[in-house]
C-alpha cells in the first residue's frame, strides 16, 4: 500500500499537473491548437522562478515572472502559427526546442538547487502542519483560485469569443472576432499556467532542472483525457474539474503502480506507463463508439 | 449602401488550374433593397459574397460599404457592417455552445468584447422574445447546446443571430439549399419577414430562378464573373423563369445549355 508521504506526494504533483492540464485544456480543447510548447515552458517557469529567488526576489513575484515568461513562450508559438502560417504543431515544436537553449542560458547550468532559499512554501511551514501536508494545502488554494478565474474568464465575452474561435473560426470571424488575436491570447494563457506549474514544481522539489519538462505534455494530456473520461466535460466548470481530478488520479495511479511490488515496475518505467495509458485513453472511447456504431443506425 | 466596382479575382494564378472567378464585377445595392443573385455553377456568386464579407480579398476593384472603403479589410473588421448566413446550417453557429451563448456572440458582432459576463441577464428577455418569433419553442431551451437542434432550427437561429444587431448589408449564401423543401420554405418565409420588419438591405444568392423572382425587390444574374443582367421594379413584375432564360440568351447571344441554370 501507499505510505502517507507517498500519498501526499502524489497529491502535490497531481495538483501541479492540474495546472498543466488547465493549460492543455485551453490549447487542445478550447482552441483546438495542439501545442507542445509546454515541454519547454514548464522548465522555463522553473528556471525563471529559481534564478529570481536566488537573486533575492520575493518568491511570489518570482513566480509571477515565471507566469509572464510562460505567456511569452506561448505567444511566440502562436505568432509563428498566426503570422508566419507555420503549422501549429510544428510551430510549438520549434519554440519547445528553442526553449531548451533559452532555459540553459537563464540558469547558466543544467540545474539549480533551491533547498536553502525562501520559497512560496516557507511561511506555511510555521502553521504546525506535517511537513508533507504543507505543499498540498498551498497548491489546493492556488489550483482553486486558478479554476475560478479560468471559469469566469471562459464565461466572459472574450472567453466566449475564444471558445468560438476554436469551435468554428469562420463563424467567429463573421461575428467580428479577430481569431488570430484569440489564438495568441489563448496559447499565451495556456503556457502562462504551465509556467506557473513549473515555478511551483521547482519550489516544492527544491530544484530546477533543464530536463524536467520532458514528457510534461504527455502527462498533461493523460490527466486531461483521463479526467474527461471520469467527469463528463459537458460544461466549462466540469471540464476544469476534470483536469484536476484527472491529474490527481493519474499521479495516484502511478504512485500505486510503482509501490505495488507484484507488478515489478520501477521508476524508470514511468514514461512507458504514461505513454501506454495515454494511448489507451485516446483509443478506447473510439473503439467503444465503433462497437456501438455497429448496432445503431447512423443518423442521416 | 454597398457599392462594388470592377472587382477582379483569379484563383490559382500562374498555375494550370488558374480560374478567374470575378472578371470586372460591379454592383450597387441601395439602402433597403433586397437583391436576389442567380447564376450557374462557377458564375462567381459565392466568390462575390465572400469578397463582400472579406473572406477573400480581391485582386483589384473597390468595395464601399456606407462610404467606407473596406476592400482590403479582413472579415472581422467588416463584421460590424456585414452580417452573414452561410449555406451550411452547421457553419453559422457553434454546436458545443448553448443557444444563449451563440446569441450572446452575435449580439456583440463587430463590437469590443470585454471581461464582463457574456450572457448578461438583460439580454435574456430579448433572446426569448426573438426566439419565440420563430415559433419553434426554442425560447424555453436557451441553455441547450446548439448541436441538439436540427439543421432547419439552426439555420433559423443563424438568421436571427445575423439580425440581432444592425448591419449595412445581410449576406445570404444559398442559406436554404441544404434544407428539406418544407424547412427551406419556412426559413425563406422567415427571411422575408425579418428583412421586411427590420428594413434590412440584403443580398441573397439562390440556385432557384423561381425563388429569385418571387422573393426580394431586384434580381441580378451573374455569368463568368460579371453581372449579365440586373432587373428591378416594373420590369421584374410578372416575370417568369422562361422570360429570365430568354433575357439571358439575348444578353449573351448564346444558347443556355447549362442544366444547373435551368433547375428551378
Amino acid at each position: 500500500m501507499l505510505s502517507e508521504i507517498a500519498f501526499y506526494g502524489a497529491l502535490e504533483t497531481g495538483l501541479i499537473y492540474g495546472l498543466v492540464a488547465f493549460g492543455i485544456y485551453i490549447s487542445f480543447r478550447v482552441l483546438d491548437f495542439p501545442d507542445l510548447t509546454v515541454d519547454g515552458s514548464f522548465p522555463l517557469g522553473a528556471a525563471v522562478a529559481a534564478m529570481l529567488i536566488i537573486a533575492g526576489w520575493n518568491p511570489w513575484i518570482a513566480t509571477g515572472a515565471a507566469v509572464l515568461a510562460g505567456m511569452a513562450a506561448g505567444a511566440v508559438t502562436a505568432l509563428l502559427n498566426v503570422k508566419l502560417n507555420i503549422l501549429n504543431l510544428l510551430a510549438s515544436i520549434l519554440t519547445m526546442i528553442a526553449l531548451y537553449s533559452v532555459n540553459l542560458r537563464i540558469m547558466g547550468r543544467p540545474n539549480v538547487a533551491l533547498l536553502t532559499e525562501e520559497t512560496v512554501l516557507t511561511p506555511w511551514y510555521d502553521l504546525g502542519l506535517a511537513f508533507h501536508q504543507v505543499p498540498v494545502l498551498l497548491f489546493v488554494v492556488v489550483v482553486f483560485i486558478s479554476l475560478i478565474l479560468l471559469w469566469r474568464f471562459m464565461k466572459s465575452e472574450t472567453g466566449l469569443a475564444m471558445r468560438a474561435t476554436g469551435a468554428n473560426p469562420r463563424m467567429a470571424r463573421a461575428q467580428g472576432i479577430a481569431t488570430g488575436g484569440m489564438i495568441v491570447l489563448g496559447v499565451a494563457l495556456s503556457n502562462g499556467l504551465v509556467g506557473l506549474a513549473g515555478a511551483l514544481f521547482a519550489q516544492s522539489q527544491g530544484a530546477a532542472d533543464v530536463t524536467m519538462g520532458v514528457g510534461v505534455i504527455v502527462i498533461g494530456l493523460a490527466s486531461l483525457i483521463g479526467g474527461e473520461a471520469l467527469v463528463t466535460p459537458s460544461t466549462v466548470v466540469r471540464a476544469l474539474i476534470a483536469c484536476v481530478v484527472g491529474a490527481i488520479i493519474y499521479r495516484l495511479a502511478i504512485a500505486f503502480a510503482l509501490n505495488a511490488d507484484v507488478l515489478g515496475l520501477q521508476a524508470q518505467d514511468l514514461n512507458l506507463i504514461t505513454a501506454v495509458l495515454v494511448t489507451l485513453a485516446i483509443v478506447l472511447p473510439g473503439v467503444r463508439n465503433s462497437v456501438i456504431g455497429k448496432f445503431t443506425r447512423k443518423k442521416a | 449602401m454597398i457599392s462594388a466596382s470592377d472587382l477582379r479575382l483569379t484563383f490559382g494564378k500562374g498555375t494550370p488550374l488558374e480560374n478567374p472567378a470575378l472578371r470586372g464585377m460591379s454592383l450597387t445595392v441601395n439602402q433597403g433593397e433586397f437583391v436576389t443573385v442567380i447564376g450557374s455553377n462557377g458564375a462567381g456568386k459565392s466568390t462575390f459574397l465572400n469578397a463582400l464579407a472579406g473572406e477573400v480579398i480581391v485582386d483589384s476593384g473597390q468595395i464601399i460599404v456606407d462610404n467606407q472603403d473596406v476592400t482590403r479589410l479582413p472579415t472581422h473588421k467588416r463584421a460590424a457592417r456585414v452580417a452573414r448566413v452561410f449555406q451550411d446550417p452547421l457553419a453559422g453557429t457553434c454546436e458545443n455552445l448553448s443557444i444563449e451563448e451563440n446569441l450572446a456572440l452575435a449580439i456583440k458582432r463587430g463590437q469590443r468584447r470585454g471581461l464582463t459576463s457574456a450572457v448578461k441577464k438583460q439580454y435574456l428577455g430579448q433572446f426569448r422574445e426573438s426566439l419565440s418569433s420563430l415559433k419553434l419553442g426554442l425560447e424555453n431551451r436557451l441553455g441547450d447546446k446548439m448541436g441538439l437542434l436540427s439543421g432547419g432550427q439552426r439555420q433559423a437561429v443563424s438568421l436571427l443571430m445575423a439580425s440581432l444587431t444592425p448591419s449595412s448589408i445581410l449576406l445570404l449564401d444559398e442559406h436554404t439549399a441544404a434544407l428539406d423543401p418544407k424547412t427551406a420554405a419556412f426559413v425563406l418565409e422567415l427571411t422575408e419577414k425579418i428583412i421586411e420588419e427590420q428594413k434590412l438591405t440584403a443580398l441573397m444568392v439562390t440556385h432557384s430562378m423561381k425563388q429569385a423572382l418571387e422573393v426580394g425587390t431586384r434580381t441580378v444574374m451573374l455569368h463568368q464573373g460579371q453581372v449579365v443582367f440586373d432587373i428591378a421594379g416594373e420590369d421584374r413584375e410578372g416575370l417568369e423563369v422562361k422570360d429570365l432564360l430568354g433575357l439571358f440568351e439575348k444578353q449573351r447571344g448564346l444558347e443556355v445549355d447549362d442544366d444547373s441554370l435551368l433547375l428551378s
